[in-house]
């Protein structure tokens, strides 16, 4: 740590509100000590994508946990232990060569936390928001997912009583790889929609 | 290959490029929503989305981490006066 060294940047508008939140919630007894440091320890080294790689990759492994995850996602996710806020009522949708599944929130943010973290800044965006259910085909595109004309596109809008995770293809040629060898190949993108393996 | 699998997290939720979250202030108004979820509104967080939902709406252009603590800022004070258990 070196910041000692220096005076602290003046904070901005934003960080006094978040500070003001931070003593007010701390006062009512809100906030217990470590909390917010173990929140963020959790999702930025335990709770991401990781988590639907391994999920996506038992599924390629094993069909029969494939059709427990494409019947009950919710279910069949905990049984590799991930679940918990914002994982209630997953709902896993598998893409073919024939259909795509791709998933958006039109309202806010919602999202398969557990599976796979917090979202990316652009899926929070306006424009993906919109644009994906309008023309997800040309958003597919420009996003370098492009995809042959006969392929069906299905846009699922996620919500507080549904989040959906999509089960990529498996790739050609890993017929010989390992579960775990698998799963690092399957990426973020994958499990939104917004790209192919 | 399978190496990041044995460390779970310390690669991999940074895959695609993004960090979770830009600047401290944004990991913390994100656990201070979920302090208010855990620790006022017993698990509930369809109070915080619907205050999240709002602000989104009312400024569609603002970065996204401003509306959360737009959000929060209108939820708190909504809790309940003592946490519930």
């Amino acid at each position: 740590m070196t910041s000692s060294a220096h005076h602290p940047a003046p904070m901005s508008p934003v960080e006094r509100r978040v500070a003001a939140l931070e003593a007010l919630l701390t006062e009512r007894g809100l906030v217990p000590a470590g909390f917010i440091e173990e929140i963020t320890r959790r999702y930025e080294s335990e709770i991401g994508p990781m988590n639907g790689a391994k999920v996506v990759a038992r599924a390629w492994a094993d069909p029969e946990y494939k059709r427990r995850l494409l019947a009950d996602g919710t279910a069949a996710i905990a049984e590799l232990g991930f679940g918990g806020p914002e994982g209630h009522h997953m709902v896993v949708v598998e893409n073919t060569s024939t259909m795509h599944n791709v998933i958006v929130c039109t309202l806010c943010s919602c999202y398969p936390w557990p599976v796979l973290g917090l979202p990316p800044a652009w899926y929070k965006d306006p424009p993906y928001r919109a644009r994906m259910v309008r023309e997800p085909r040309a958003l597919l595109a420009e996003m370098g997912c492009p995809l042959p004309e006969e392929v069906e596109i299905w846009v699922l809008d996620s919500s507080a009583e549904v989040r959906y995770l999509v089960l990529p293809q498996r790739p050609p040629g890993t017929g010989g790889m390992t579960e775990a060898e698998l799963a690092a190949l399957v990426t973020r993108d994958s499990m939104i929609g917004v790209a192919r393996l | 290959m399978s190496t990041p699998l044995s460390l779970p997290g310390l690669d991999l939720p940074r895959r695609n490029g993004e960090l979770a979250f830009d600047a401290p202030w944004q990991s913390t108004v994100f656990a201070l929503a979920a302090a208010v979820i855990e620790h006022a509104l017993g698990g509930d967080r369809e109070p915080f989305r619907q205050q999240l939902i709002k602000a989104i709406a009312a400024d569609p252009g603002r970065p996204y981490w401003e509306s959360w603590t737009t959000a929060l800022e209108a939820l708190v004070p909504t809790l309940p006066e003592r946490p519930t258990p």
